[in-house]
């Protein structure tokens, strides 16, 4: 009876465990090649036989060499512009999304707004793949003068990410009861008032977990960033792709930009996991 | 405080015509209840008197002033929600400063009427808790006080103890009681509970497809329902009906069902102005009828006993008289036992007739 009874707890930790494997052996195996010299890069060791910091020096001056290797390669920015670019674009185009979100994830749970039909539409424009969009993008975007600009980038993040804030939000609007709406109404509150006093507050986990989830999907976006830059709003995931030169990739240095480029993601995580764990902690009183 | 007035209320959802035509007054100070079964448009109609819902037709009065065009916030009328609708985000002060704050009230006056409003409500000691915490009975108290906080004119109640289990629910309307007593302000309370129409309320507007059946104090409700549907709403247990006719025995006019009759010359003339053969349904509340071992009551019937139902003091006997069911609430009396036989007698002064097809009292 013991035995079996230990046996669900020792199942799960193994799940737990493959789980992890699973997930962080890639990561692993990142933060390992980022401190690998060149000749090291294809070997299966995880631990490097001569560790180095020069992948992470390259990122900030590509001159010098690395792991005594010199590499033939056109990359010549630092790390500082895209890092910065990356920050703004995504925190820019998350506080739009939400913003927006939030008032037609608003409209549709409270007056359904637009019908079934208008929530169900901004979901069709993540159905195909983004690759379709690119050429009319270009398209547009160059007749527009928008290529290589930050509200180029920004508008289209905002505009592809507004989606899930839509329907992430709306969920929680849903859990709120009009009751406490018109109750704070019949207090004397504006609609404005309303949705600042009872509203918003009371879907916050619901903002904070989308905030979350929109901008890891910005600050991870490659293919329209790599199609819209061309070097003023070059972001991270574009840089990372740089970094080659004429006899092949740059693993080590890829890395290093990866692991640096996790960083603030996990800070981020880490600091509203509070709210991401509570997320529906609201809801009727009875 | 103010005076409450409802003048032929109609609403139209669609296809559904919640309320059907409304009209009653709610004097200063008065209580005035609502009861009705859930769909009668009860709760519509309150919604309607606090803006929150526009009248498809008919008007609000509140002071002799048409506030039909006034928008919620601006009526001054406090309600309280069926779930409360306490912020659980806020605590105890700021649930009740609410309206106070977005008026931008100066702050010594919030916190003097805040708590004002604490001590009325014996909320002082949760003043600073989170509302997510508090009791039910601290969750209404906080709900009343938000409302009561911006000095309205009318209090509305929708459905307060509604979802509330039984026991807590006796002690919340006995604090109702007191905080109203306390109070004094024009209320309307919406209820589908009757027992809480006949605590609270100084009138009562029973509701039914979204009319009003029969608006009076709860004792003139109580002793002469105008209708079938007040009668059976009201009382517990319910009142007895028995479909009878009217027939002529020995001279005298009689109501008669199976193994059923009962003298009706000492009945109103309404009663015996109908003719012959006529379908009327009589009604007896179970208190209002008497049981005999032997038969000692001239009119006494002839009653199987089903089931005794005992309370202690009292028993509720379900009987049969022919094929129709009765019950008789009455002092638990020695002898009589399930499947034996026993006599009983009607109250014939509380006797109450209705047309069986309109449903409306002629006694």
């Amino acid at each position: 009876m013991k035995a079996r009874q230990a046996l669900g707890p020792a199942v799960r930790y193994i799940l737990v465990i493959l789980v992890c494997l699973w997930t962080l052996t890639p990561v692993a195996w990142m933060i390992s090649i980022s401190f690998k010299p060149p000749t090291e890069w294809y070997s299966p060791n995880i631990i490097p036989e001569r560790p180095i910091l020069d992948n992470y020096i390259t990122l900030f001056n590509s001159t010098i060499p690395i792991g005594g290797t010199y590499f033939m390669t056109s990359i010549t920015e630092v790390i500082t512009r895209p890092l910065f670019n990356s920050l703004i674009i995504a925190s820019l185009s998350t506080v739009f999304a939400l913003f927006i979100g939030f008032l037609a994830a608003y409209g549709v749970s409270r007056y359904r707004a637009g019908g079934t039909f208008a929530l169900f539409f901004t979901l069709l424009t993540r159905m195909l793949p983004g690759a379709t969009f690119v050429a009319p993008l270009m398209v547009y975007y160059s007749t527009l003068g928008f290529i290589d600009t930050y509200p180029g980038l920004v508008m289209l993040y905002t505009a592809v990410t507004l989606t899930y804030a839509i329907w992430i939000l709306k969920g929680f609007i849903d859990e709120i009861p009009p009751e406490w709406e018109e109750a704070a109404i019949l207090e004397g509150a504006t609609p404005w008032t309303v949705v600042s006093r009872v509203t918003l507050p009371l879907v916050r986990g619901g903002m904070l977990a989308s905030a979350l989830f929109i901008f890891i999907l910005n600050w991870t976006e490659f293919l329209f960033a790599l199609v819209i830059s061309v070097t003023q709003v070059r972001t991270l995931p574009v840089q990372i792709s740089l970094y080659a030169s004429a006899v092949g990739r740059m693993y080590g240095p890829q890395a290093a930009l990866g692991l640096v480029a996790t960083i603030p993601m996990v800070i981020l995580g880490y600091a509203i996991q509070r709210y991401l764990v509570t997320g529906f902690t609201f809801g009727r009183v009875r | 405080m103010a005076k409450l007035e409802v003048r032929n209320l109609r609403k139209v959802f669609g296809e559904l015509e919640a309320v059907k035509d409304a009209s009653f007054e709610v004097s200063e100070k008065e209580t005035l209840c609502l009861l009705g079964p859930s769909g009668c448009g009860k709760t519509t109609t309150l919604r309607m008197i606090a803006g929150l819902e526009t009248p498809t037709s008919g008007e609000v009065y509140i002071d002799g002033v048409l506030v039909n065009d006034v928008p919620p916030q601006k009526r001054g009328i406090g309600l309280v929600f069926q779930d409360f609708a306490v912020f659980t985000h806020m605590n105890v002060f700021d649930n009740i400063a609410f309206g106070l704050q977005i008026r931008n009230v100066p702050k010594g006056k919030i916190e003097a009427k805040v708590d004002e409003i604490a001590r009325l409500l014996d909320l002082q000691n949760v003043l600073f808790k989170r509302a997510k915490g508090l009791s039910l009975s601290e969750i209404q108290r906080v709900a009343i006080g938000r409302s009561l906080a911006v000095d309205p004119k009318v209090l509305l109640l929708d459905e307060p103890l509604s979802n509330v289990d039984a026991r807590t629910r006796d002690r919340m309307r006995a604090e109702l009681k007191e905080i109203q007593a306390d109070i004094g302000i024009t209320t309307v309370y919406v209820t589908h509970d009757q027992l809480e129409a006949m605590t609270l309320a100084d009138r009562i507007a029973v509701m039914n497809e979204g009319l009003i059946d029969h608006l009076g104090t709860p004792n003139e409700i109580y002793e002469q329902p105008k209708t079938l549907f007040v009668a059976r709403f009201i009382g517990s247990p319910s009142m007895n009906f028995i479909e009878c006719h009217l027939t002529e025995k020995d001279g005298k006019p009689t109501l008669e069902a199976d193994g059923f009759s009962i003298d009706a010359s000492g009945l109103s003339e309404s009663v015996k102005r109908q003719p012959i053969g006529s379908e009327l349904t009589l009604g007896v509340r179970p208190e209002d009828s008497w049981l005999e071992t032997e038969k000692r009551s001239a009119e006494a019937m002839r009653a199987e006993v089903q089931l005794i139902e005992l309370l202690g003091s009292k028993s509720i006997y379900h009987l049969k008289i022919g094929r129709s069911p009765l019950l008789v609430k009455t002092y638990t009396a020695a002898g009589v036992e399930v499947g034996g036989t026993v006599w009983v007698a009607l109250d014939k002064n509380k006797l109450h007739i209705f047309d069986k097809k309109t449903g409306g009292a002629m006694i």
